[in-house]
């Protein structure tokens, strides 16, 4: 079966001040992938995720997603993050905003941005028209939903992300309010009220107190049965043997052994990795 | 000294009230809020302005340059008095743009928040870095521009953080307000300074300005408290 390419990393090098973290990283990321990345705390794998969005700016090598390379900076990184949903380790809610309001606050506030752009161009296109004869005249573009409505449906649409994960009710607390667990399964409704073409986990378990770890790991249990493309830098060996369908183990900047996750744990061929793996498991 | 304090507060109300003298502390007490209020206003736009400018990162050209401009801005308000700036203002540079005005006011106004904002921005700095980096990487990595993501994540919470600092600047604008005389602005200190003047009793009438002061700065501490429990039940 053929799969589409959702990102391509490309000799993906990282360097603080002297420090070599990324040492030429290469992946390939098909739509509907889950790509657990392991590795020992130090190692660059948290770097090479916050490299994939730009977060980092990478030093070198090459990030192919939608056809333009992330890495090169005269391209517009907004425009391809709003595709790429990222969850962190201490979540970040915005903390001045409500449950809902981080849900809605980027899909209307793109909506917005572009519905403006629309506007002004229309407004040249209206100008050039007085000049020309009325078979000339060019078309205005189409704007769209009005302002309310963008609002109602962003609205609506994160009432329901959240239905779908049983915290509707929270939908008007503020972040400080609710529980570590909560927080993480409304920074993954955030991510998907965009409709990413990929999320990227940055150690979405660490930061949680045990008893809530669950929870967050059945949501993008869900997550991944419906398909979504997910990178996750991940301590859960669980969930990287029992959902990721690629396990990736990173030591010193460079990618040591790629596998499907049962090869992966059960024949170890890379001597760090066994020797890894003896640790934590 | 032997002051008969009965016959000066009969100087003081028969000049207050018989002679119409609370129109003028009315109109002084107005313009001295109006001067803190407007000013603040100004100098919390300029100070957030100068503020996101240099907390941006600074990997480009144009940032840097800016940058530079606004610690320029910054050190010529905090390195004068605001006196002499006033002075300079009102006695130099307007005859010099060949502008004539009948009151001190609007200068005051102006050079109130020009000054205010150099000092706001560097209370804002400090508020801006005091919100979690976290807040702006999340805000970033949905695709909202730096710009969005300062103004409607980082600033709020900033603000919130550095509320009281923000009442003790309006504070000490409120008394700052009492130099504005010199610029041919009636202030509180320049209302009850005419008050006396008829009658040459200084005594009761500058008590008076002083007490108004205090209660002006007690209501404003007030009103910060009451403000930052209100926006402290967003938090914890």
């Amino acid at each position: 079966m053929e799969k589409n390419l959702i990102l391509s990393v490309k000799n993906l090098t990282k360097t603080f001040d002297k420090l070599e973290v990324l040492k030429g990283i290469d992946l390939d990321v098909y739509e509907g992938d889950v790509v657990a990345i392991i590795g020992p705390s130090g190692c660059g794998k948290s770097t090479f995720l916050r490299c994939l969005n730009c977060l980092e700016d990478p030093t070198g090598g090459s990030i192919i997603f939608h056809n333009e390379d992330l890495a090169d900076m005269k391209v517009d990184i907004n425009v391809h993050r709003q595709k790429i949903g990222m969850v962190f380790q201490q979540f970040n809610l915005f903390n001045n905003l409500t449950v809902l309001d981080n849900i809605t606050l980027a899909p209307i506030t793109v909506a917005k941005k572009n519905r403006a752009k629309l506007k002004t161009k229309n407004f040249f296109i209206k100008l050039g028209n007085i000049f020309k004869k009325k078979e000339a005249k060019k078309p205005l573009y189409d704007l769209g939903k009005t302002i309310a409505e963008i609002k109602k449906d962003a609205e609506n649409k994160a009432l329901e992300l959240l239905t779908a994960i049983g915290l509707e009710d929270k939908a008007s607390s503020y972040p400080s309010q609710i529980s570590g667990g909560q927080k993480q399964r409304v920074a993954i409704v955030r991510a998907l009220a965009m409709n990413p073409d990929v999320i990227l986990f940055d150690e979405p378990t660490s930061a949680l107190d045990p008893e809530m770890v669950g929870e967050v790991l059945s949501v993008m249990t869900d997550l991944a049965k419906r398909g979504m493309t997910m990178i996750v830098v991940t301590h859960e060996m669980g969930f990287a043997r029992e959902v990721a369908n690629r396990v990736i183990f990173i030591d010193d900047g460079v990618i040591v052994e790629e596998n499907e996750p049962n090869e992966f744990f059960k024949n170890p061929k890379n001597p760090r990795l066994k020797d890894f793996l003896s640790k934590v498991l | 000294m032997n002051v008969d304090m009965k016959l000066l507060w009969d100087k003081f109300i028969d000049a207050l009230i018989e002679k119409n003298g609370y129109k003028v502390v009315l109109e002084g007490l107005y313009n001295t809020i109006q001067i803190a209020v407007l000013g603040l206003l100004i100098g919390i736009v300029i100070g957030t302005l100068i503020a996101i400018v240099r907390v941006m990162p600074k990997y480009k050209v144009l940032p840097r340059i800016l940058d530079k401009i606004c610690g320029c801005y910054v050190e010529l308000f905090r390195g004068t008095p605001m006196m002499v700036q006033l002075l300079i203002s009102y006695n130099v540079l307007l005859p010099l743009m060949g502008i004539s005005v009948d009151s001190g006011l609007p200068v005051a106004i102006v050079v109130f928040g020009l000054n205010s904002g150099a000092y706001v921005s560097e209370i804002m700095r400090s508020g801006i870095n005091s919100v979690d980096i976290g807040q702006m990487e999340a805000g970033r990595a949905m695709g909202l521009t730096y710009t969005t993501t300062m103004m409607k994540i980082v600033v709020p919470q900033a603000v919130k953080n550095i509320l009281p600092t923000l009442g003790n600047e309006f504070i000490v604008l409120v008394k700052e307000t009492s130099i504005t005389g010199y610029v041919a602005t009636i202030d509180l200190t320049r209302a009850f300074t005419k008050l006396a003047g008829p009658s040459m009793s200084y005594i009761i009438p500058y008590l008076m300005l002083g007490v108004s002061y205090l209660v002006i700065v007690l209501l404003i501490s007030w009103g910060v408290r009451s403000l930052e429990k209100r926006l402290k039940k967003s938090e914890r």
